[in-house]
């Protein structure tokens, strides 16, 4: 007798092949990230881009309307604008070189052992610990022409007839601020370098000691090699942070006098924070976003495979 | 156990519920809860907003705010701090985004661009019904009316004159300066007040900030010159390119001023002074009870600017206002608030604690400003006093700072003549009359 054959139920097809299940749950993943990145990133990056299209003084709100590139127009006859250009240019390379100078030479120093390294170490960092706002008030300080520190010494050692107003003087004012951001940011490289050195296995130099290598051929065909990823790394980001890094100039010279600090990113707030012109502050933003985004395209690829060489 | 001490489950939903209720009834009276006793007004705090330009002031207001709400049970005054640096951009942005205090005190100088965004309140129609209206000084209301509209109260007023070392004048054998001096003796005495070996200079000249071009302005008008005339930017005239010349020339020639001039603002000027290494130096009377401090009471005294060659001259004149807007949730608080600032014993309280003058003749013309010697430049500047020409425009308000201080660097540093600064300067001030 036949018995009722019983049917297996069909197996329900997924909406979505198990390739796409997959993707999918991936991009599931990165979504949070997506948003706060897209929140915290990309949406003042647009609103920016947005607001410079604006005629948008603050002040003037019956005035607030579409205007175009007309903000781009005045950025492109703003002599200050090309200035402060220029000087943030100066600025920046004047900073980060020595800064690497200063931070390699000190990470080689505390690669050595020695007595005390572990003090030297921490009192290397103080700088970087410091906020760049105590940083400005201290170095104030010690340029103040008339009761400042560093007149002070020199006169007392007999170096200085008359009085130097390092910040007042339109020619020693960059150079001033300069040396105090080098202070600044040494320790960023020492860390960074420092961490790079002691990477590097200590049976290459062993090999090249056998060898008969001398330190400097020790230095110049292991270490300096060695580094090349992180010394690309380091000095990229600290050149876009240096171009950025408004707190120094703002707080010593508020880019006076006559302009002879002004960098893009001091301007930028004038004209935000003092004009109030948010549409014109907006340009000017937009403008330092692609100069360094230029920068590190053409940066990157002048330095091409050197982050590979380890 | 017994059940009666347990809580059952409908019992904690009736009393979370109760309280739900009792919840959303206070969230209509966020300010001020339903279950307390309200206040009149619809009982909203006054929110006043304080820029702070010294730490000083901070316990002379919270002591004066907490004296009014001690004083009347009707509504809290409730006071922020914001150091002055902030203060424009904050109100300016609050109004903006729709939220701005109830009332603020700033100076006469951000007024004018409260008004042209339409924030103020017009307090014209109190102002003419209150008691104290006819005893504040007339000059005291020019600085605040806007457009015919009475925009703020005068809380104090104040003129510039010229600080100068009575002490050191005994040390060098020099003549003090009388009232009616001219540039030919202020010259002579900055020269005579200057021992660079000493590291003292005779003069702490302004070199940031607006009043750094609003110095130099009031040199120019003593030789003449002006800022506006018929409606016209002419502060590049022959008169005031001379007058500039003249005064950077104390800082560029004749080296009587410290070598930090062009980037010393307020604190510069008051700090240099108050360490000894100015011996005088151009400001209001808002830096007098810092300098007894400094210096000593009996070691400096004041002086009306000097009589330029056209035998003129003008010290300009600005209060520190107190002004209310009229999106402020308890805008009849912020009067009463305001107005009980300017009674007697508060607003004593408020200028002798800071060497300000009151706006009030009553209380100005009281000893202890008029016989006091580290007031006398200033009271005696009140003839020649005006206000500030560069009230007249709004527009020109952060312009002076953004664009003008870094122009008169340029002439300062030798970067361009003064000529040429004016004429940079006239042509920024004629594209922001508005």
């Amino acid at each position: 007798m036949a018995t009722g054959a019983t049917l297996a139920a069909p197996v329900a097809r997924p909406l979505f092949s198990r390739r796409a299940r997959e993707l999918l749950t991936g991009y599931l993943y990165l979504l949070p990230v997506a948003v706060v990145l897209g929140g915290t990133v990309l949406f003042p990056i647009l609103k920016a881009m947005h607001m410079s299209l604006y005629n948008h003084v603050l002040i003037k709100p019956q005035d607030y309307r579409y205007v175009g590139l007309a903000n781009y127009l005045r950025l492109l006859h703003d002599e200050v604008f090309w200035l402060s250009l220029w000087n943030s240019f100066y600025w920046v390379f004047g900073s980060v070189s020595f800064q690497f100078l200063g931070g390699f030479a000190a990470a080689l120093l505390l690669h050595q052992s020695f007595r005390g390294r572990a003090l030297v170490r921490t009192i290397t960092l103080l700088p970087w610990i410091i906020p760049g706002v105590v940083v400005a008030l201290i170095w104030e300080f010690i340029y103040q022409p008339n009761y400042g520190l560093l007149n002070d010494v020199l006169s007392r050692a007999g170096w200085m007839t008359e009085r130097v107003a390092w910040l007042s003087s339109p020619a020693l004012a960059m150079p001033a601020v300069i040396v105090a951001n080098i202070w600044r940011g040494v320790p960023f490289f020492a860390i960074m370098l420092l961490a790079g050195l002691q990477a590097i296995p200590t049976e290459l130099y062993e090999a090249a000691r056998v060898d008969g290598a001398s330190v400097i051929q020790r230095f110049r065909y292991i270490t300096l090699p060695m580094l090349r990823p992180i010394v690309v790394v380091a000095t990229a980001t600290r050149i876009v942070w240096t171009f950025n890094y408004a707190d120094l100039i703002f707080v010593m010279t508020s880019g006076g006098p006559a302009n002879a600090t002004q960098i893009t990113s001091t301007y930028t707030l004038l004209q935000a924070y003092s004009n109030l012109d948010f549409g014109y502050a907006a340009t000017l933003s937009v403008a330092l976003l692609l100069i360094m985004l230029g920068f590190t395209v053409f940066y990157l690829r002048i330095t091409r495979g050197l982050e590979s060489v380890a | 156990m017994d059940d009666r001490t347990l809580l059952s489950r409908r019992h904690v939903l009736k009393a979370m519920a109760a309280a739900g209720v009792i919840a959303a009834g206070d969230l209509a009276w966020w300010e001020e809860p339903l279950l307390r006793p309200r206040r009149a007004w619809g009982a909203a705090p006054v929110r006043f907003q304080f820029s702070v330009p010294e730490p000083k002031r901070n316990v002379l207001v919270e002591s004066l705010v907490q004296r009014f709400n001690q004083a009347q049970k009707d509504f809290e005054v409730k006071v922020e701090f914001v150091p002055q640096a902030q203060a424009r951009q904050k109100l300016i942005t609050s109004i903006t985004a729709g939220s701005p205090p109830d009332c603020c005190q700033v100076w006469d100088n951000w007024v004018g661009e409260f008004e042209g965004m339409g924030a103020l309140e017009d307090l014209t129609p109190k102002v003419k019904d209150w008691k104290h209206y006819g005893d504040v000084l007339p000059i005291a209301w020019q600085t605040v009316t806007i457009k015919n509209k009475i925009a703020s109260l005068p809380w104090v007023v104040t003129n510039d004159g010229v600080y100068y070392r009575t002490d050191r004048l005994k040390e060098y054998g020099l003549k003090a300066p009388k009232d009616d001096w001219t540039f030919d003796d202020f010259l002579a005495l900055s020269k005579a007040f200057t021992k660079v070996d000493k590291n003292q200079y005779g003069f702490g000249m302004r070199g940031q900030g607006t009043w750094a071009v609003l110095y130099a302005t009031e040199f120019m008008y003593a030789n003449g010159a002006q800022v506006l005339k018929d409606g016209k930017v002419v502060i590049n005239s022959k008169e005031a390119a001379e007058a500039l010349d003249w005064y950077l020339d104390l800082f560029r020639k004749h080296k009587v001023c410290p070598p930090s001039v062009p980037t010393d603002g307020w604190r510069g000027i008051v700090e240099g002074f108050g360490r000894g290494v100015t011996n005088t130096y151009i400001h209001n009377s808002g830096s007098a009870e810092e300098q007894k401090g400094f210096v000593g009471e009996k070691n400096f005294s004041t002086v009306p600017l000097p009589l330029g060659p056209a035998k003129k001259r003008a010290s300009f004149y600005f209060s520190e206002t107190l002004t209310a807007f009229n999106k402020g949730k308890n805008r009849e608080g912020a009067w009463r608030f305001m107005s009980w600032l300017m009674e007697d014993e508060p607003n004593l309280m408020y200028t002798k604690g800071l060497g300000l003058l009151p706006a009030r003749k009553s209380l100005f013309e009281r000893p202890e400003f008029m016989k006091d010697p580290a007031y006398e430049g200033f009271i005696h500047s009140f003839p020649f006093s005006i206000v500030s020409p560069y009230l007249a425009y709004a527009g020109w308000g952060g312009k002076i700072d953004s664009e003008g201080v870094p122009l008169f660097q340029q002439a300062l540093v030798g970067k361009a003549t003064a000529k040429e600064f004016l004429d940079k300067f006239a042509e920024v001030l004629t594209k922001n009359m508005s």
